[in-house]
């Protein structure tokens, strides 16, 4: 705070005034929740709107997003000096809507999205009236992101939309999905996609929860049965929505990373609730848990470093080639998965069978479930492993079957494929 | 290595690197190897003179650093000194004069500790008992004679140089240190031949040597806060050693993948290649992170000191057993040649890897430090 301008402590000052006398203050030591405890209802997400609408009345909503658009058109710095001030108070908890909406739809909708558009939905984004979720992947196509099968067809002046899409965090709760589809199957995958914005209560649009092995639902799936959609409602330019793909995919690696390790808070505490599991079965003299509990607590702060030497030479070479990102997500989907089987180790039974309220042992248990949620969600470990090795070590891409044959002769042929050309 | 350092520092890192590669390149260092592994006294004369030996002795002592944070500075020194797998004292010589810094008398400050930092004396630690015990304090007892004097008896293993350094730092239960010259009646050292070909490293057995009084450093059977030092010293250069040797190893695999063709293309182009590459590239970038971290916690010697050591020290431990093998996968059949650099690395990481801790030895450490 001491290398603020003046000008920036004028404003962090004027905001500390006003979050003061308008909003709540969090509850102190609040814990980040496991997933799958944390379920959003559509009412409590009800509740939230007013108070964003509160935040953009008083000009603290999109604040270094454009003026023609409703945004205040200040520095990063002043985002910044914001971001600090408010975070001991309860500024709107949209859940995962909140980085699909602020962090990666509007971030690529103002990259990529014309005047009028951006004039229509960003507004109603800051006053929140309208939450984004992505509408992306696909049962068919996950890691292929440019391999999606959900198609728009021309009829007349509109477009007709039939597919489907997954994984869909928070979809039940949001107002619209940024969604890609494609639009022309007569040439090379990438070059034939448009993005469109869809009204989750268009008709023609199901929402349909997936029960996740958690026992939550954040995740959703859609249907599109002959949704109708406008030309308003393309995103960027008709079959160039690849390069706007590109744009999402980079402000998508800032934003979750919801790894299964514990928030750190205060003076570094040797893996809590692994300790708390050692000690309610008695065994934390045993070496090989004394053993485990060391390996996931060195393995949590090694990974704390990686970040930060990460997020310095991506700040060294000013977002040149974000590859480097790649190690932090490979990271977490790397050791999520060995942390979860060592809460299991270490708890034994405890982990494995339990008194009703015994919160130890469920977290345990839910960890070990999500375990893998980094391993596979936002990029594999082996997309992550790709990307690695190809932008940042510099070795020849892989071997393409696809990228230069109409969509429609791949798809066809997918199945049959063997590579063999002789 | 760490990606704030001054331009003095990156100055630092770019003459040592420069020094190394004009005095004892990987051929010398190759062909020491098949001898006794003696970097010789001119090395280790012109490494003094670039402070080597002085980093973590007080300016008024003859010492100094680049930055003033000797032991990032030494951290830097060492992570170059790793990747070409210098020979010779480095990492003891500094943990012994650390241990001068708290401990010392003031004779032993003014005769041992500015004689090191100028290189006019070598001094290496004695500190693991028989067997590779880390415990420090494990294998020479004692005990305080008539006379005012002590008298040590006991084993120490993995004693670097120990044939040709002045000064062996002994330590011994109680905890209790002793500086013991060369030569002193009772000591004998016993080169043994080991897995790295690079360091030689031997066991001293200590028949009833009497001491005088003026030979122990610090207070008899108070020399934790010293031991903890010289550990924290130890740990986190050879840490730095290790990352530069890893470094290297990596970046010759990585070039191998990227010109070795099979099937009509680089081997690297392959999944299963180019994914173990990327594996062992997080382990590698995941380390340097790490020794950065640790270099500066023991540099400014707050109370996290001790266990972000250990953090760095089991972690890159490991790193670098996995980091030597896969990159041996990569190499294939030329990576179990002689001729070939792949095993000079395997070697010396797999040694630095156990010494000062091994990464299970450290993992209790960090429990107890946790009072579990």
């Amino acid at each position: 705070m001491s290398d603020d301008s003046t000008e920036i402590a004028e404003y962090r000052a004027r905001a500390r005034a006003w979050l003061e006398d308008n909003l709540e203050r969090r509850a102190p030591g609040a814990a980040v929740k496991v997933r799958g405890t944390d379920h959003k209802s559509v009412e409590y997400i009800a509740t939230q709107r007013p108070i964003q609408r509160r935040l953009f009345d008083a000009g603290y909503a999109g604040i270094s997003w454009p003026r023609d658009y409703g945004g205040q058109g200040l520095s990063p710095a002043h985002e910044r000096a914001f971001n600090e001030e408010a975070h001991p108070f309860a500024l709107p908890d949209f859940g995962i809507a909140a980085g699909t909406t602020f962090g990666v739809c509007a971030r690529t909708m103002l990259a990529h999205a014309s005047p009028a558009y951006l004039s229509h939905h960003i507004p109603r984004i800051l006053r929140g009236e309208e939450l984004w979720v992505q509408f992306f992947s696909e049962p068919g196509a996950g890691s292929d992101l440019a391999g999606v099968t959900t198609r728009a067809t021309r009829d007349g002046e509109r477009w007709i939309l039939n597919g489907s899409k997954v994984w869909s965090s928070g979809a039940y709760y949001a107002d619209y999905g940024m969604c890609l589809a494609r639009t022309d199957w007569d040439v090379p995958k990438h070059r034939g996609l448009t993005w469109f914005a869809v009204a989750t209560d268009a008709p023609g649009v199901t929402v349909q929860p997936i029960r996740e092995i958690n026992g939550d639902t954040e995740f959703c799936q859609e249907f599109f049965d002959d949704v109708e959609l406008s030309d308003d409602d393309v995103i960027g330019e008709v079959n160039h929505g690849w390069t706007v793909a590109q744009t999402m995919l980079v402000f998508e690696r800032g934003a979750g990373n919801t790894s299964i390790m514990p928030r750190p808070s205060g003076r570094r505490k040797l893996a809590p609730d692994l300790v708390a599991l050692a000690r309610s079965a008695g065994r934390e003299k045993d070496p090989e848990v004394r053993q485990l509990i060391a390996r996931a607590h060195v393995n949590d702060y090694a990974r704390a470093q990686l970040a930060a030497r990460v997020a310095g030479l991506m700040r060294a070479s000013k977002g040149l080639d974000a590859g480097v990102a790649a190690y932090v997500k490979l990271a977490n989907g790397t050791y999520d998965p060995i942390r979860a089987r060592i809460g299991l180790q270490v708890g034994r039974a405890d982990a494995l069978l339990w008194d009703a309220g015994d919160v130890d042992a469920m977290t345990a248990s839910l960890n070990f479930l999500n375990g893998r949620v980094m391993s596979i969600a936002g990029g594999t470990n082996e997309v992550q492993r790709n990307g690695i090795g190809e932008r940042v070590l510099g070795l020849p891409r892989e071997p393409s079957f696809d990228t230069d044959r109409p969509f429609s002769e791949v798809v066809r042929n997918a199945r049959s494929w063997s590579g063999r050309t002789s | 290595m760490d990606l704030d350092l001054t331009s003095d520092q990156e100055l630092l890192q770019q003459t040592t690197a420069r020094f190394i590669q004009s005095v004892c390149p990987l051929e010398t260092v190759r062909a020491l190897s098949d001898g006794d592994a003696d970097a010789g006294p001119d090395y280790r004369r012109q490494a003094a003179e670039l402070g080597w030996f002085a980093m973590l002795v007080p300016e008024d002592l003859g010492g100094g650093s680049v930055s003033g944070d000797g032991v990032l500075d030494a951290a830097i020194v060492a992570e170059e000194r790793g990747r070409v797998l210098q020979p010779g004292l480095f990492v003891a010589t500094n943990a012994v004069a650390s241990g001068l810094v708290l401990d010392g008398t003031d004779e032993q400050r003014a005769k041992v500790l500015a004689a090191l930092a100028a290189g006019e004396a070598t001094a290496t630690w004695a500190a693991a008992g028989p067997g590779g015990d880390w415990d420090v304090e494990t294998g020479v007892g004692a005990e305080a004679t008539a006379g005012g004097g002590y008298l040590l008896h006991g084993t120490k293993s993995f004693v670097q140089d120990a044939q040709t350094a002045d000064w062996l730092l002994v330590t011994a239960s109680g905890p209790s240190q002793f500086l013991v010259a060369a030569g002193t009646p009772g000591v004998s050292v016993r080169r043994l031949d080991g897995l790295d070909l690079t360091r030689r490293f031997s066991e001293v057995r200590f028949d009833h040597v009497e001491l005088p009084a003026s030979a122990m450093v610090g207070a008899f059977g108070g020399a934790h806060a010293a031991i903890e030092r010289q550990l924290q010293v130890a740990a986190v250069l050879t840490v730095a050693e290790s990352v530069g040797a890893m470094s290297h190893d990596f970046e010759i695999a990585l070039d191998y993948a990227k010109a070795r063709t099979a099937f009509g293309r680089p081997i690297g182009s392959f999944q299963a290649v180019k994914h173990l590459l990327a594996d062992t590239s997080l382990l590698l970038e995941t380390s340097k992170a790490l020794s950065a971290a640790a270099a500066r916690a023991v540099g400014s010697g707050g109370p996290e000191a001790a266990e972000v050591t250990s953090m760095a020290k089991a972690f890159v431990g490991d790193s670098a057993l996995d980091l030597a093998q896969n990159c041996f996968q990569v190499f294939g059949g030329i990576g179990y040649t002689w001729e070939h650099d792949q095993h000079l690395y395997l070697r010396r990481l797999t040694v630095d890897a156990a010494l000062y801790g091994e990464p299970a030895w450290h993992r209790e450490r960090i429990c107890r430090l946790h009072e579990l």
